[in-house]
């Protein structure tokens, strides 16, 4: 029998025996009559205590749940707000990345334009000069080429470009650097090259083109190119433009000289 | 009940917002330089909407890029939605996007992560 079964039980009793009327004149009546009303209005205090007791236990839990809950939610929230705001700004370095290919490349021929030439030339000639190491660079031109465009509309002369890109991408070494300079000419770049192996890998390239059947519908039986070459050794206080010139004006020395040739500098 | 019109600018979206129709549209890139200012009409908006009246609420938005005092606002008024949701009004979130660019459906996908209310993301067709 637990504590409060056995109380409930003795109170019982006692309530039973104070009931009866055999023990009216029991002298132990009206002492006990007593006791009972005070333990029981004990009793009920007591229980009232721990009632109360008991809710404000209560509404201290539930305000450090709701605390902890809304702490939760916050962080949720937070944790929500960074992952989105990542993303869009990741979204937004993807576009300006985009965009900065789009910059630096042609659209016809996907190799560099000319701004990424300039910018290419200008950190290897800056680079050559601190290691000491020669740099040699090459301006083409195709041969004809207004002729082509005239005769065969700018559609095919586009195609014409972009056959020729290719097999120069193709053509060059792992660390040349070529792109559009504007309209039919191209320039290349060779890096750690001297200009008499910078003849050699033009001469390669010329003669692939010429030897690379065009696609059959461009209706053009051969097409050939003109290369100047030019090193920055000629020049070691030059900037990037004079060596251009220089390979320019050999590029039009070569077309005089009857096209379909490389010209270096002079030995 | 007022009606909330703003033309977009460079840094903010177009915002329509008409009781009478019971929408509020937002479309365009959004990274004002005071989001507080500009976000506060709008939720205030909604606030009084769904206060003051017992009709639906559809949001119509078509905003491609946020920055993230944006998207802290977007969230201020989803959670008004859902609020109001669980109260058994009737709110609709339809985000609209560029079908050529998945990117914005994946981030509304995002927003819509906690919502109960309907939230549809629906591909668009651009205008030429």
């Amino acid at each position: 029998m637990t504590g409060g079964r056995a109380e409930d039980h003795l109170l019982e009793t006692v309530t039973e025996l104070l009931g009866d009327p055999a023990h009216d004149n029991n002298p132990l009546r009206d002492p006990l009559a007593r006791l009972l009303e005070l333990s029981t209005g004990q009793r009920e205090r007591l229980e009232r205590l721990v009632r109360i007791s008991d809710g404000f236990h209560q509404i201290a839990r539930e305000e450090k749940r709701g605390l902890a809950e809304e702490c939760d939610t916050h962080l949720r929230r937070l944790e929500r707000l960074v992952r989105i705001s990542d993303r869009y700004q990741e979204s937004l370095r993807e576009i300006s990345e985009s965009l900065r290919e789009e910059a630096l490349h042609d659209p016809l021929t996907g190799l560099g334009n000319r701004r990424y030439l300039t910018e290419r030339l200008e950190a290897e000639l800056e680079r050559c000069r601190r290691s000491g190491a020669p740099l040699s660079l090459g301006v083409l031109d195709v041969d004809h080429f207004k002729a082509v465009n005239d005769r065969l509309g700018h559609e095919r002369g586009d195609r014409l470009l972009c056959h020729i890109s290719n097999l120069l991408a193709d053509q060059l070494r792992e660390y040349d650097l070529c792109g559009r300079w504007g309209g039919e000419e191209f320039v290349l770049v060779f890096p750690e090259t001297t200009a008499e192996e910078a003849v050699a890998v033009c001469n390669r390239v010329r003669r692939t083109i010429s030897d690379t059947p065009t696609p059959d519908d461009l209706a053009v039986e051969t097409v050939t190119v003109s290369i100047g070459v030019s090193t920055a050794e000629e020049d070691p206080d030059g900037g990037y433009a004079a060596a251009i010139d220089r390979a320019d004006r050999r590029m039009l020395a070569a077309k005089e000289a009857g096209r379909d040739r490389v010209t270096g500098p002079p030995a | 009940m007022t009606e909330l019109t703003r033309e977009s600018t460079a840094s903010t979206p177009e915002i329509v917002a008409d009781a009478s129709r019971g929408l509020l549209a937002m479309a365009g890139d959004s990274y004002p330089e005071n989001s507080y200012e500009f976000f506060g009409e709008i939720v205030r908006w909604v606030e009084e909407y769904l206060g003051q009246r017992e009709d639906a609420l559809r949001l119509e938005l078509r905003l491609a890029y946020l920055n993230t005092s944006s998207v802290r606002a977007m969230l201020d008024i989803f959670d008004l939605l859902e609020e109001a949701h669980k109260q058994g009004r009737e709110v609709v979130v339809e985000w609209l996007y560029d079908a050529r660019n998945e990117r914005v459906a994946e981030l509304a996908g995002e927003f819509k992560e906690d919502c109960t209310f309907p939230f549809r993301i629906l591909p668009e067709e651009p205008a030429e």
